[in-house]
């Protein structure tokens, strides 16, 4: 076996892909292919056999920075102090505006409001 | 799709200051479900230990399509010939997806899937005992579909919370195929079961030959019986939740209520339930033969090794070709 050659050989992709127009590209998972071409048609092989799929990208891994293992302990270790950031921390206007006889302008409600009246 | 903790060294010890304090950080995180990634500090038997079964189980999903490609030009309707292209498709993607995880865990060794290939044609690295054996007739291309991937789906589903989380996302994707493969199975048992005598006579012969090999799926229930076992160390890094002999346990309660109701037996009159025990009774097949056959030296090993080797040969020009300037042996 040329072991030494093929395992220049091969690159580390990983692949994402798109299932529709609304959602965002997600991670599908890694392979290994000689080139950026094989990479894309070997993704579709191995992860489009059966979901639809709008975008498929292949990217090799050495070009992603992905945090470390220390980064990744470190942020899953943020204190829970982010209420002033997010909606939840302004809850109490609910009952404010409840004592004013008006609804709350949330984010449910805020949304919905893709039309205006003409 | 296949798998078992059945071989393995012995457990190594993690005796470095550091590393005991890394050791309880690992054990903390696994113990309230967080994933293990690749980067991630992880103890060395750990790290052995799933090398170990993944590279098994990808090495098994390609040794595996090949008993299935078998049948595929003799496949009885375009649309059998197209469900089990279909699936051993599937158990090709597979094989890449664990090679994949396998490669990851292995490069602080400098090691790769060339090494993982070399090793099985060397007989270092095992594949699955099913794998070994021949297929004779369409009724095992059902079989295979049905019990095999079945007693497969029930050892994966077992470790769908693993702590390893590429095995873990892997397995996701894996086990939602296999349930196609588990009823594309079921479709070609249905046939033969509501067909002709002929018909449901190849099935029952087939089952009689799969009986020993789908209880050996499992592994033996301890290590007494083979001489090595790694499956505790597979629960206490919570790789898996069961035991071997639970897994065959469950397999038994959910499948043996199907296999009587379309008619078929199963060659041992002394199968049936326990309610006492709360388990099935059933003869120990031949675990001296289970050696044997995982050693390379069942019905088929020498056949199934040689096709994976011309496969790889024969498709060389392939890789030639696409390295370009690369010199390629």
């Amino acid at each position: 076996m040329s072991n030494t050659n093929e395992s220049n050989f091969y690159q580390e992709y990983e692949v994402f892909s798109k299932k529709s127009t609304k959602s965002p590209v997600q991670h599908q998972f890694s392979l290994l292919a000689p080139n950026e071409e094989m990479a894309l048609s070997m993704a579709v092989e191995n992860f489009m056999r059966r979901e639809d799929v709008l975008d498929v990208w292949v990217v090799k891994r050495s070009d992603v920075r992905r945090m470390t293992s220390e980064e990744r302990a470190q942020w899953t270790k943020r204190l829970d102090n982010k209420d002033y950031r997010k909606t939840k921390g302004y809850g109490y206007l609910r009952q404010k505006w409840k004592e004013k006889e008006q609804g709350m302008l949330d984010e449910k409600e805020i949304l919905s409001w893709k039309e205006v009246k003409k | 799709m296949y798998n078992y903790i059945e071989y393995g060294s012995s457990e190594i010890s993690n005796d470095n200051i550091d590393d005991q304090e890394k050791y309880e950080q690992f054990m903390a995180r696994i113990e309230v479900g967080e994933k293990i990634e690749p980067d991630d500090w992880m103890p060395e038997d750990y790290r052995q230990g799933l090398i170990k079964l993944i590279s098994m189980h990808g090495i098994s999903e390609i040794m595996g399509a090949l008993p299935e490609k078998e049948w595929t030009p003799k496949a009885p309707t375009m649309k059998r010939k197209l469900g089990i292209m279909a699936k051993v498709q599937d158990e090709m993607g597979h094989g890449q997806l664990l090679l994949r995880v396998a490669e990851d865990l292995m490069q602080p060794y400098g090691k790769d899937r060339g090494d993982i290939m070399e090793d099985l044609l060397s007989g270092d690295l095992k594949f699955h005992n099913v794998f070994h054996m021949p297929t004779k007739t369409w009724a095992d291309a059902g079989m295979v579909g049905w019990l095999v991937d079945g007693a497969a789906i029930i050892s994966q589903t077992n470790m769908l919370d693993a702590s390893y989380g590429p095995y873990q996302r892997a397995l996701q994707r894996i086990c939602q195929e296999e349930v196609f493969h588990a009823q594309h199975g079921e479709a070609i048992i249905m046939a033969l079961a509501e067909g002709t005598d002929y018909q449901r006579e190849i099935l029952q012969e087939s089952l009689n030959r799969w009986w020993p090999s789908l209880l050996m799926f499992f592994g033996p229930a301890s290590a007494d019986t083979t001489g090595s076992s790694k499956q505790n160390i597979m629960i206490k890094y919570k790789i898996r939740k069961s035991s071997n002999e639970e897994l065959r346990q469950a397999f038994l309660d959910k499948y043996l209520p199907r296999v009587f109701s379309l008619g078929l037996t199963v060659p041992d009159e002394t199968v049936h339930y326990d309610e006492a025990q709360e388990q099935w009774i059933y003869q120990q097949p031949d675990w001296n033969e289970f050696k044997q056959i995982i050693k390379n030296k069942g019905p088929r090993s020498k056949e199934r090794l040689r096709l994976r080797e011309i496969a790889y040969e024969n498709n060389r020009w392939v890789r030639q070709a696409l390295a370009k300037d690369q010199v390629m042996t």
